[in-house]
């Protein structure tokens, strides 16, 4: 079909008139290289927008070429061969997307009538963004189409899961990240066989393990009794502060271990670590134990210190000369 | 950070919302009472101790009625759906989808029952359209049917003999609403489509473009070739369609322009505002309403269904109705020159081993100097066996050949000016 198209691409191509058709080893196939054809011409004429052209003809040249290319396996072995674009949206530039796309739709019109379920039940889906696609393609969907692709998308996956057609869900996945991350579940911390939960809890530099267990409100924090650990009162309120809170002052014994450090990070650090080891008990707890303060990590640390600065943000006192 | 006030302000209140504690967990006993008890509480029943071990998130399979129930509503539906009523066929929009109309349901009715007689307003027409126009009724240019039936049936020929050809088709259609007939004619005709904008330069500036959009070489079977070509795709320019069927052309001024530019047939719907030379083969017809293209779009992808047909059947007959494109023949001849280049050079060297050795013992047909330096020259080849490609010493390679068979007898002379890509 090249003789179609006949007008930039081919003018590097150099012809004689004579000889448009013919292949080289027609001429050069006396006696060393044996490159005959087997069977005999055909003719054809081929559609033209101009006048027809001289000797416009096609030899099926046999494709064995046993006598040239033994032991070469990249040698060509074909008689015809021309070039088509693998996906039928080449031209769109975006080929992978836009097929992507129109099995999407194909889809929802061919499964619009099948029941759908709400969006709250649908089980939670991790789809890419636009970013995240643009990235794993590798082409720049463009933000509109993406966007009605999307809807399709989210539309076909409220199919009820008992009758969701498995070519759905193929044509899901290119829009669905790898790892569905709203399926994760949270380890569940174990109780040990002494009834004994453990959590650690951290504060500025100082660190907190604490063992939980059920008993009447003991509580130890390195060997020694709250009230000799921490000399301050604020101090050892904080340290129990999420048992206190929630009436389980009186229901469990505490063995903690703290170090790094002074007596504030270590008292909330241990209030934190103890929070966890009571969640462990009573995951009913940890709401409560959550709006306290009781479960978050406080990332306030001691800020660095700054050249030119005298601490982290105070600047020498200004003199002037 | 603590807050100390919330157990002042809130703590009995969550305390008592957070009391029925959730299935499956542990429930503590030790928040009940204030008394310790020293022994573990143990469960009498083993039945009920098994019952709270399961899990609640893996509940055991329970087979789901509801996909049965659906069927049956369903297969009711359809039984009752005809009670009491005399169903008869009407217009459905998705007709022309299942059932897509070909070249030969081309009539009069249809296209008018399509509305393709439907022109604009008689004051935004173009003069040119003169000849397509049947006369105005109430403002409105009215299409003469008979001239789309006719310019319809010979776009049909032009596709069908374009897939016959083995030709790229390309059916444009750039409007909200026209994506589903474009894909439909182009998987009818195996060809390609657009629905999205159409870059500037796809055709002329396809370099800039359209590099690494996969691109394969198939045979006359249509059936992938091997890796043999895989070279020559790296090195190939971009494909250029060899026949465009665009249903707005209003709004593909440029790609009609770049594709008369690059000698690309089109074929364009023509409504009475449109300049019908901005195509080779017009259509006049309504293309504004989307049932009339979507008629139009399935008559010539069936066409081009086809054409591909007749092609195949040709094919596997024996009878090949295109020619290799000339880049992919180049690429080719360079092939086959090679492998008999590297026979030869085997033979020669074998024939030099087995006389005896030394400078002396050659045939006496061996060209001197230039060509001894590269036959001797054993050829690289990449991990898999395949050979490297490089085009430079390809040509210098084929200069020599075409030497050395000159020497021997006549050749063509187009080897001698075998073009290069990129020059």
């Amino acid at each position: 079909m090249s003789s179609l198209r006949t007008g930039s691409r081919c003018l590097r191509d150099i012809r004689q008139p004579g000889k448009a058709a013919t292949v080289p080893w027609q001429s050069t196939s006396k006696a060393s290289l044996a490159y005959r054809p087997k069977q005999p011409f055909n003719v054809t004429r081929f559609i033209a927008t101009t006048a027809p052209r001289s000797a416009e003809t096609t030899e099926i040249i046999p494709s064995d070429l046993e006598s040239a290319d033994q032991g070469q396996s990249a040698v060509v072995r074909v008689p015809y061969a021309r070039a088509v674009p693998v996906s039928p949206s080449y031209f769109s530039r975006k080929p992978i997307f836009n097929d992507a796309f129109v099995v999407v739709q194909d889809l929802a019109r061919k499964y619009a009538r099948l029941p759908i379920i709400p969006k709250d039940k649908v089980t939670p889906t991790a789809w890419r963004t636009k970013e995240q696609y643009r990235l794993a393609v590798g082409e720049h969907a463009k933000g509109r189409d993406y966007a009605t692709c999307m809807k399709l998308a989210k539309r076909l996956n409220q199919i009820h899961p008992d009758l969701m057609p498995e070519e759905v869900k193929a044509g899901l996945l290119p829009f669905k990240r790898e790892v569905n991350y709203y399926l994760n579940q949270p380890k569940i911390q174990p109780i040990d066989q002494y009834g004994r939960s453990h959590g650690v809890g951290k504060r500025k530099s100082s660190v907190a393990r604490a063992w939980v267990v059920e008993g009447t409100g003991e509580v130890l924090v390195n060997g020694k009794p709250l009230s000799e650990a921490f000399g301050r009162v604020h101090d050892r309120e904080s340290a129990v502060w999420g048992m206190k809170l929630t009436e389980r002052l009186d229901k469990y014994n505490v063995w903690a271990m703290v170090s790094g450090g002074g007596t504030t990070g270590q008292a909330e650090a241990l209030a934190l670590a103890i929070a966890k080891a009571l969640c462990v008990h009573e995951p009913a707890l940890k709401n409560p134990l959550r709006r306290a303060g009781c479960i978050t990590r406080d990332p306030r640390k001691v800020e660095r210190k700054k050249h030119g600065h005298v601490k982290a943000r105070k600047m020498p006192t200004w003199v002037k000369r | 950070m603590i807050i100390r006030e919330f157990g002042v302000r809130h703590g009995r209140k969550v305390l008592a919302a957070a009391a029925p504690l959730r299935r499956g967990q542990q429930q503590c006993l030790r928040a009940l009472s204030t008394e310790t008890s020293g022994t573990p509480v143990a469960t009498a029943d083993p039945a009920v101790e098994a019952a709270l071990q399961t899990n609640p998130e893996n509940p055991s399979p329970v087979p789901s009625l509801f996909a049965r129930d659906w069927e049956t509503a369903q297969q009711l539906r359809r039984n009752l759906m005809p009670v009491g009523t005399k169903v008869e066929h009407r217009y459905s929009p998705n007709d022309v989808f299942r059932n897509p109309p070909g070249p030969k349901d081309v009539t009069l009715e249809l296209l008018m029952a399509s509305q393709a007689h439907m022109g604009h307003h008689a004051s935004v027409w173009n003069p040119a359209n003169a000849r397509y126009i049947f006369g105005i009724r109430e403002g409105i240019h009215i299409i003469s049917l008979e001239q789309t039936a006719a310019h319809l049936r010979r776009a049909a020929r032009v596709v069908e003999e374009v897939a016959y050809h083995g030709g790229l088709i390309l059916f444009v259609g750039t409007r909200p609403g026209q994506t589903q007939i474009v894909t439909q004619a182009a998987r009818l005709a195996k060809a390609c489509h657009l629905f999205t904008k159409w870059t500037p330069g796809t055709i002329t500036n396809s370099d800039k473009i359209l590099p690494g959009i996969p691109v394969e070489i198939v045979d006359e079977l249509d059936r992938p070739v091997g890796p043999a070509f895989n070279q020559h795709l790296m090195d190939r320019r971009a494909l250029v369609p060899d026949l465009v069927v665009c249903l707005n052309p209003l709004e593909n001024f440029t790609m009609l322009r770049e594709c008369s530019q690059a000698n690309v047939p089109t074929i364009g719907i023509i409504d009475t505002n449109t300049e019908p030379t901005w195509v080779t083969y017009a259509i006049p017809a309504n293309d504004d309403s989307l049932r009339c293209l979507a008629v139009i779009g399935s008559v010539l992808g069936r066409a081009g269904e086809q054409g591909q047909k007749r092609r195949m059947e040709d094919a596997k007959n024996g009878k090949v109705t295109w020619e290799t494109p000339s880049e992919i023949k180049q690429f080719m001849e360079i092939q086959q020159k090679r492998a008999r280049w590297s026979k030869r050079a085997a033979e020669e060297e074998a024939a030099a081993t087995s006389g005896g050795g030394g400078p002396n013992g050659q045939s006496s047909t061996t060209p001197p100097k230039s060509s001894d330096r590269s036959y001797g020259r054993t050829p690289s080849t990449n991990r898999d066996g395949t050979p490297i490609f490089h085009a430079d010493e390809a040509l210098a390679e084929l200069q020599m050949e075409v030497d050395l068979v000159n020497a021997e007898e006549d050749v063509s002379p187009q080897l001698r000016n075998t073009p290069r890509r990129g020059d």
